[in-house]
């Protein structure tokens, strides 16, 4: 019994604070397009403003939930509820810190990719169910985007499990730090599993895994719909695209969602890539720093600093680039980004066999 | 909790599955097979089958569904609307071959549960609890999977 009430009470934790970094990230969103834009974004509410999305949410949450009388009304009413579902249940898999972690499965790669792809349904039944052409429209778009850049993100990340030989992701943390029990090669040459530290990051022990994380970065970008990649929406041709006909704490829930998969595929990169809790700061000599810093505490410090990071370069990119052409678009996936992930895919073997054996 | 579990997964794919094939707004039939394809994928999971589960919601539910809903919304609404009618009741005339099927399935089903419990475990089965071969819940599936494509499914194959 105790087991299910430490399941639920982890559940409603995640909740609570994906509905915190939603609120923030709202608003550090909104600062940073002001930042980019060189004016000074809210200011009115609260102390700089800080108070301004809790005053948005409030707003949200007391407004009327209005169905169109077109609407199918059974599709209209769940697909938020899907959308936000299918991001969620990926937070079940990601590591915290070092065994700290929801669920360790030895499966959790492969999940989080497979409730991302549930995600395009939801989307789908918001505009199939909003008997709208915008809404249509802009779903099609939606799917046409999200199952092409699956491709990219599923090639990287096979990319980088091949490295890895594992698709726990706690084991794949595990093994990019000083808690590492098989030994780490920077560059493939240098053994540095006492050092640790940035030395020890997947990317730096096959420098190839960088361009990889290039792409995953990008191609995530696209599966979140994010601009310069945000079509699907395209407020100045789709009003809005999927979520047009959508109000109130419905419409709070597709935001919700689309806040939570950006930091869900930041925190993903983050494990792969770039250490997940694993501490920065190497060993030198007796300045042991990498013991220092390792542990719970520190590890979901580590967590949050480089997803946070990541986020923050997503919402400096979405203010900075213009959104791209349908065409433009699927010709970067299939003609550019696939192309290197394949090349990638083949070093990365070579790699495994050839340096790291 | 785990037979809870199982059962509820098992009601909502029997249930839904109905609904699917008796349902005549097409699109909400669809719609509806994405929640009888993820209680498959429940019902996987209690076989210790994750791979298999995760993989039938990849392949189904991120690749077919959508391509399924989208040949529905591609397709002629003339044509859809004379299906709808064809499909009209559960038991009509048009529909025999399929009740044929299932009745026949559902009789090879129930035979073989019959004859399942009224013999004793096969001896290769004895065989592995003895040994130990067995896997658990906590097993690294991925892996024995892995090894069991390369190894003893691909020789099978091959002789």
């Amino acid at each position: 019994m105790s087991d299910i009430i430490l399941h639920i009470i982890v559940a409603v934790v995640l909740f609570g604070f994906i509905a915190m970094f939603a609120l923030f990230a709202v608003y550090a969103e909104r600062k940073i397009a002001g930042f980019v834009q060189d004016r000074l974004g809210p200011m009115e509410t609260g102390k700089y403003g800080l108070l301004q999305t809790i005053a948005d949410i409030l707003k949200l949450l007391q407004k009327e939930l209005i169905n169109p009388s077109a609407t199918d009304k059974i599709l209209f009413i769940v697909a938020p509820v899907i959308i936000f579902g299918a991001v969620f249940l990926g937070y079940t898999v990601l590591p915290w810190g070092p065994d700290f972690i929801p669920a360790s499965t030895y499966t959790g790669l492969y999940f989080i990719m497979a409730v991302v792809s549930i995600d395009a349904i939801g989307i789908l039944m918001a505009g199939w169910g909003s008997n709208n052409k915008y809404s249509l429209l802009g779903s099609i778009r939606a799917i046409a985007q999200m199952v092409s850049y699956e491709i990219p993100v599923g090639l990287s990340l096979i990319a980088a499990v091949m490295i890895t030989q594992t698709l726990n992701l706690n084991e794949i943390a595990l093994q990019q730090g000083i808690l590492s029990a098989t030994p780490i090669k920077f560059l493939g040459v240098w053994e540095v599993t006492d050092i640790g530290g940035i030395l020890a990051w997947n990317i730096f022990q096959a420098p190839h895994l960088l361009v990889v994380y290039i792409i995953f970065f990008v191609a995530t970008l696209a599966e979140c719909n994010r601009a310069p990649f945000d079509i699907p929406e395209a407020e100045s041709e789709l009003i809005g695209g999927f979520h047009t006909e959508y109000g109130g704490i419905r419409f709070a829930f597709i935001f919700l969602a689309e806040y939570a998969m950006m930091f869900l595929v930041a925190m993903l990169g983050a494990v792969i890539f770039i250490g997940g809790w694993n501490t920065p700061l190497p060993n030198i000599g007796v300045l042991r720093l990498a013991d220092w810093t390792t542990g719970i505490a520190w590890g979901i410090f580590w967590t949050l600093a480089k997803t946070l990071t990541l986020v923050g370069i997503q919402m400096w990119i979405r203010w900075t680039l213009p959104r791209f052409r349908a065409d433009q678009l699927m010709s970067l996936c299939w003609k550019i980004m696939i192309p290197i992930a394949f090349a990638c895919l083949a070093i990365s073997g070579l790699w495994r066999i050839l340096v790291m054996n | 909790m785990e037979v809870f579990l199982f059962y509820a997964f098992a009601i909502l794919a029997i249930s839904s599955a109905l609904l699917v094939v008796s349902l005549k707004n097409t699109a909400r039939a669809l719609f509806l097979f994405f929640i009888t394809l993820f209680s498959m994928a429940g019902l996987f999971l209690f076989a210790l089958a994750d791979f298999v589960a995760i993989t039938q919601i990849m392949v189904y539910v991120g690749g077919v569904l959508i391509l399924m809903i989208f040949a529905f919304m591609l397709s002629n609404k003339e044509l859809l609307k004379d299906l709808q009618q064809i499909s009209g009741s559960l038991f009509s005339f048009p529909s025999w071959q399929s009740l044929t099927l299932a009745l026949a399935f559902f009789g090879v089903m129930v035979l073989g549960i019959r004859e399942w419990n009224s013999m004793e475990l096969p001896q290769w089965m004895l065989n592995n609890i003895q040994s130990g071969d067995v896997i658990a819940p906590t097993d690294n599936n991925i892996q024995q999977l892995g090894i069991k494509f390369i190894d003893t499914i691909r020789t099978a194959f091959c002789r």
